[in-house]
């Protein structure tokens, strides 16, 4: 069995509104390049194994798993598709380094969402059939239901969660990745266009398209391949009820559940003073709140005082989302968990330019699976 | 129109779309609960003693305990306002000019989303009662549609 695993290799492309030029195999294949490079190894002789997150409805193409492995380097070798959020691809990998069975293993999520013209309607039918699709409600409605429930129980503002968006899409401008950096003013994202009051139409994020690629190793192959191994410190994943009927409404407790599972492993009983900096899911901008809560950072309703007062900006105590986050950096549908990942390990590594935290060494990065789901991932990394 | 269709010069592509058509058998417990809305205009739970919950709608487990669930009470047509939103866009991601008023009725210790009708979305608020409202019984077809919307009382 391997105790520890490490990443070693990194590699991405994007992130863009439209990708026009490219296909996404081709997206996947400068991805992989970019990570096999970096990480210094041979796809086809050395990488054992390859896990991927995709989703055939957000491809256009049923059985994708099918078309995965060539543009990887994976044909003819043991690779599987997980139906879920990046964050639970990486976990995958994770643990068939673990096993003990596989020293070298790669992880890929993509997007090319711009390819999917009718997104709404794929949200959509992820709803249940009998109970709530029959409703013809464009899913941003569970969002709208969520949002407003959260506000109630903990007196946070739309104000509050418009601040998230002030300070991603700010961050983004120093990520040369970032699609939608802007300076925006507090009044200017109230003022855009109402979506699923209380949640206005720029507090959700936009899409963007794009591959990650990551290369796990065990401890003895990473000490061979790097002197900067990025530790893979704790993992987590968790489902609340995904029904509408019996899920809580208020809280992200498939957040806190995973982020508890990943404290376990990773030894950590005060996130806020053993955890320097994080990337969290905010696909719409009172998700960060709630994930900053549900993590444990801060008590319920504090969040939103927090990011006010500037804790959760680059140079606070709490860094949250100094990517961009995906309302900055982009959506990328499967491939999120994996996007927060990678800043995470890019900021664990100082390769992260401009926005270079100063002294980090633990960082937490969390994913959710977007409406109308209730699936969170939870992954913490050390340099 | 995406600039992609609109510029003449950009990246050729191929169109695809696929019929996708499928029959979803309510199950047992679905069964029971769409007919009690279409024969009866009750709306069914499903009583789990041991975890002290009652499940709206209606299923044959508790998801707590994993306990088979035979106990069906009516939770009656009244419900409160747990949570609501208004929602601008519609199911193609057009913009609507008019918000729908959607919100999850909490029935017992579950509920069901459904629209708000004859009800401005200033007089809304969290915590307010509001009743189902059936369709006359010849017109219903045992379907969530039977009820129309949800109405303040």
């Amino acid at each position: 069995m391997n105790e520890r695993v490490a990443i070693v290799g990194l590699g991405w492309v994007g992130f863009r509104p439209v990708t026009p030029e490219r296909s996404y195999k081709e997206l996947m294949y400068e991805a992989a390049l970019r990570a096999y490079a970096d990480a210094g190894v041979n796809p086809r002789r050395d990488v054992e194994t390859f896990v991927t997150v995709a989703e055939d409805f957000h491809e256009g193409t049923s059985i994708f798993d099918e078309y995965v492995p060539d543009q990887l380097g994976a044909a003819l070798k043991p690779v599987h598709t997980i139906g879920g959020d990046g964050l639970h691809g990486l976990a995958a990998a994770y643990m068939l380094v673990r096993t003990g069975q596989f020293d070298l293993v790669v992880v890929e999520g993509h997007s090319k969402v711009s390819n999917l013209l009718t997104l709404p309607e794929v949200t959509a039918y992820a709803q249940d059939p009998v109970l709530n699709r029959p409703l013809r409600l464009n899913t941003h409605f569970v969002a709208g239901l969520e949002m407003n429930r959260y506000l109630h129980e903990t007196g946070t503002t739309r104000e509050q969660c418009a601040s998230v968006v002030v300070k991603n899409r700010y961050n983004a401008l120093s990520n040369p990745s970032a699609s939608y950096g802007a300076e925006l003013t507090l009044e200017e994202v109230l003022a855009g266009p109402p979506l699923a009051w209380p949640l206005g139409r720029r507090e959700a994020a936009e899409q963007a398209d794009g591959a990650i690629v990551m290369v796990l190793a065990s401890e003895d192959r990473a000490r061979h391949l790097t002197d900067r191994p990025v530790w893979i410190l704790g993992v987590g994943w968790c489902n609340d009820s995904p029904s509408l009927e019996n899920r809580d409404w208020a809280q992200a407790i498939y957040a806190r559940e995973a982020g508890r599972m990943a404290y376990r492993q990773a030894g950590i009983g005060n996130p806020r003073d053993q955890i320097d900096f994080a990337e969290v899911d905010d696909v719409y901008a009172y998700k960060e709140l709630q994930a900053l809560e549900a993590l444990g950072f801060c008590r319920p309703g504090e969040a939103g005082e927090l990011t006010e007062a500037g804790v959760t900006a680059p140079d606070g105590d709490l860094p949250i989302n100094v990517s961009g986050g995906s309302l900055g950096v982009g959506h990328v549908l499967d491939a999120t968990g994996l996007a927060r990942a990678l800043e995470v390990a890019l900021q664990l590594r100082g390769e992260a330019g401009p926005r270079q935290l100063e002294d980090v060494e633990v960082g937490l990065a969390q994913s959710w699976r977007d409406v109308p789901t209730t699936s969170g991932a939870v992954v913490i990394l050390g340099n | 129109m995406t600039l992609l269709e609109r510029d003449p010069k950009a990246a050729p592509a191929w169109r695809g779309e696929l019929p996708v058509t499928s029959r979803y058998t309510f199950g047992l417990a679905g069964e029971r609960f769409f007919r009690a809305i279409q024969e009866e205009g009750r709306i069914l739970g499903t009583r789990c003693d041991g975890c002290a919950r009652t499940y709206v709608p209606g299923t044959i487990f508790c998801e707590r305990c994993l306990g088979e669930l035979d106990k069906w009470v009516d939770v009656g047509k009244v419900g409160e306002v747990h949570t609501y939103t208004l929602l601008y866009e519609a199911p193609d991601g057009s913009q609507r000019e008019t918000p729908e008023i959607v919100a999850f009725v909490r029935l017992g210790d579950g509920g069901l989303v459904h629209r708000l009708g004859e009800v401005e979305p200033e007089a809304l608020a969290i915590g307010m009662s509001v009743q189902a409202v059936f369709k006359p019984i010849a017109e219903r077809e045992g379907s969530i549609l039977d009820i129309v919307y949800f109405r303040p009382i």
